[in-house]
């Protein structure tokens, strides 16, 4: 009798310290792809603050496409303003669209591509986009590694119990950045 | 298995610990046989004296803890400070934010650190070398480094530095780079006295190494056998790291691509240290060559392979991939439209430059009050002051942004010397002669760079004077003369006699070398030549004077 009752408290024991073990795996998980998002909205504050001056420095040089500028100017008030994560994403999608017209634009001109105070602007943008893209690439795979966490079993069950919610992913597109047919134009495809 | 590259495991490696025991069975062997060969010597002395006994368990043993004790020496006198001695080695400075391409490179590590979840803290680093190289050393003190050459800095494209840079953060962060520089740094220094030796006994003429460097001899040969402990799998995992970060196969193939087909530092980055780097700078013969002794006796596998890998990744083709990699770089554009006021401005080089839109000319860096303008609407050139529209944009522009003027005066001329904008850099020039100022730490970067193509007039000249200074070393030579360094002009800054010597003895540029303040002046083009000369590997033959 008395060790059918060991077995039963050793098997609780078992059990709640798988249950702590899961526990803290799942916190922690949490806990990164909170860090992760908040990397973003550094990322995005500095665009937000870099844009304005870019504008400025090329404006004067650039009369002809006022409608380019207009662009990048409404997509970022409507980056800032957005607070849901879909719409969120989709003007911070369209900010970049933007922003990349606009260095199109500048690349057709050659007094402001040979213009220090334009190129050093250009790059920390560019530099901003791509920090950006790798911090959003970064929450992604960690949403999708915390998913994985919450959905396997038997672990989905305590995170059931625990009331673990899952995280939205910032957007489809950021996946695709793993195969962006426009960034391999001109080659063939193997097979 | 991780998905994600920020929880990839730290392997403590057992490695380092292979390493010590590789050190003491290497120092053992070593002790034993100096111990031996002594006592072989003083053998018919000890057989009289009836001294003499064979190895006996004792002695074994004392040797051992010798061994031990001297590996535990070498151990800790080498893993202390080796990034920074592996640095100094290199002569790798830390990048100028000043600079646009090293803003860039500074801008590329905060990505990449991004991109790894912030996890790595690394210093970035710059060695002043033409050649294209990369590595990471990383040291138990957990002092990590990435350094990269000027050559690679200005000849890569963003995204292909970008791979690079993912490329070296993963052997930091991975620790396999630990391991290669301690056990670089542990035979790191035989070698560099090794060849000192060598060097010093080709000096007189002494023929081959004296006998008493045999002990020696055997360390260097034991410890080419460490390349053993190297893996080449190590670099095809750091190759599949930069495209998990980047998720841009193709760039990390592309740089490959242009370190195999460029000079990639032997000679500049001394032996030793080649397994720190992306692609070995001393090329061997098994490099290229696969199977299982290749596999231990190199440390790089195959570029091809790798390039083939980074292909497959990308979905392909390689004769595509070889096709499309000479398309690169078409002509340039520019936004020119008939009909529209058109200017030409006169540069300090005495040079009309244009045709400039109103809108492009105001924001030309060199326009001053005193440019020369023609255009379309005016017959006559005029001062850009008299045009209303350049005047008001130039008092904008000095509004906003005085021009940095030096201190500093012309050494030629005494002229004010100002700071202008030089591939990426900046330089001192004189208005008046259109000299060039420039610190020595610049000068590398400078000839590096490649973004103002050199014209026709420069190549000319530039071909002119070699050899016409080839002509004049020669002769200086025949008449045993010597090489002579020349009293010229005085430095700018401390008012001492400026040196006037050649570049090098392959590029016969002169120059004047401030030895005190490291600073060199270039007259008017000579700076120009110079880079011209080593783009286009001009250099003096003796066949044609």
């Amino acid at each position: 009798m008395i060790a059918v009752v060991w077995i039963l408290v050793g098997f609780i024991a078992l059990i709640l310290t798988w249950a702590l073990y899961i526990y803290n795996k799942l916190v922690t998980l949490r806990n990164d792809v909170k860090n992760a998002w908040s990397q973003i909205d550094v990322q995005l504050k500095r665009r937000y603050d870099l844009i304005p001056n870019l504008v400025a420095a090329v404006r004067g040089a650039m009369e002809h496409e006022k409608t380019v500028f207009e662009k990048v100017v409404a997509a970022r008030t409507r980056a800032m303003a957005a607070s849901r994560m879909q719409e969120m994403a989709a003007a911070e999608a369209s900010l970049t669209s933007s922003l990349q017209g606009l260095f199109f634009v500048i690349e057709g001109y050659p007094a402001l591509r040979s213009n220090e105070n334009v190129m050093h602007l250009q790059e920390e943008l560019v530099s901003t986009e791509n920090r950006i893209a790798f911090a959003r690439q970064l929450y992604n795979d960690l949403v999708a590694n915390y998913r994985t966490g919450l959905e396997v079993f038997p672990d989905m069950l305590i995170a059931s119990a625990f009331k673990f919610l899952p995280f939205e992913y910032f957007s489809a597109e950021a996946l695709l950045r793993a195969w962006n047919p426009d960034k391999f134009a001109g080659y063939e495809r193997r097979n | 298995m991780p998905i994600t590259f920020i929880d990839i495991e730290r392997q403590k490696s057992a490695r380092i610990a292979l390493l010590f025991i590789f050190l003491i069975v290497m120092y053992f062997f070593v002790t034993f046989s100096v111990f031996f060969g002594v006592s072989f010597f003083f053998t018919p002395f000890m057989m009289r004296e009836g001294l003499f006994s064979g190895p006996s368990l004792l002695s074994v043993g004392v040797i051992f803890l010798l061994s031990l004790f001297i590996a535990a020496c070498h151990f800790w006198f080498s893993s202390t400070n080796v990034v920074s001695s592996i640095m100094n080695k290199l002569a790798a400075l830390p990048p100028d934010p000043k600079d646009g391409l090293h803003r860039q490179f500074l801008n590329i590590m905060a990505e990449i650190r991004v991109a790894s979840g912030n996890k790595a803290k690394m210093q970035c680093l710059v060695i002043p070398s033409l050649s294209m190289n990369a590595l990471a050393a990383d040291d138990l003190k957990g002092e990590a480094v990435i350094a990269i050459t000027e050559g690679l800095l200005s000849r890569l494209s963003r995204e292909q530095l970008e791979a690079v840079i993912a490329h070296e953060t993963y052997h930091v962060l991975s620790g396999d780079c630990r391991e290669t520089t301690l056990a670089t740094s542990l035979f790191g220094m035989y070698v560099t006295f090794f060849e000192k030796m060598r060097d010093f006994s080709d000096d007189d003429r002494r023929g081959d190494l004296a006998p008493s460097f045999l002990p020696l001899w055997t360390l260097l040969k034991l410890s080419e056998l460490l390349s053993m402990f190297i893996s080449r799998e190590r670099e095809y995992r750091a190759d599949a790291a930069s495209v998990r970060m980047t998720r841009n196969p193709l760039a990390m193939a592309e740089a490959l691509h242009l370190l195999s087909r460029n000079w990639t530092g032997g000679g500049m980055i001394s032996t030793g240290l080649e397994m720190l780097c992306i692609v070995n700078p001393v090329a061997g013969s098994l490099d290229e060559t696969e199977g299982w002794w290749a596999d231990l006796m190199t440390t790089h596998p195959p570029i091809s392979n790798r390039i083939g890998l980074l292909l497959r990744m990308a979905r392909i083709n390689p004769a595509t991939f070889e096709k499309r990699r000479q398309d690169i770089g078409g002509p340039e554009s520019t936004s020119w439209v008939p009909g529209q006021w058109v200017g030409f401005a006169l540069d300090v080089k005495k040079q009309w430059q244009g045709p400039f839109s109103m809108a492009e000319l105001v924001t030309l860096p060199w326009l001053n009050p005193q440019t020369w303008i023609s255009s379309n609407s005016v017959q006559q050139a005029v001062k850009a002051s008299e045009i209303d529209a350049v005047r008001d944009a130039l008092t904008e522009r000095f509004a906003a942004d005085p021009p940095a003027s030096s201190f500093l005066v012309c050494p030629a001329c005494r002229q004010p010397l100002r700071e202008v904008a030089y591939e990426q850099t900046t330089a001192l020039q004189c208005d008046f002669c259109g000299g060039l100022l420039v610190d020595n730490s610049r000068i590398v970067r400078i000839i590096a760079r490649r973004a103002v193509p050199c014209t026709e007039r420069v190549q000319a000249l530039a071909r002119a004077v070699l050899a016409d200074n080839q002509r004049a070393a020669t002769m200086r030579q025949l008449k045993k003369a010597g090489r002579r360094s020349m009293a010229g002009y005085t430095c700018s800054k401390c008012s001492n006699t400026m040196f006037r010597t050649f570049y090098s003895g392959a590029y016969l540029i002169e120059i004047d070398r401030c030895n005190i303040c490291g600073f060199t002046w270039f007259d008017a083009d000579e700076l120009e030549m110079l880079q011209c000369l080593i783009e286009n590997k001009i250099t003096s033959r003796i066949g044609t004077i």
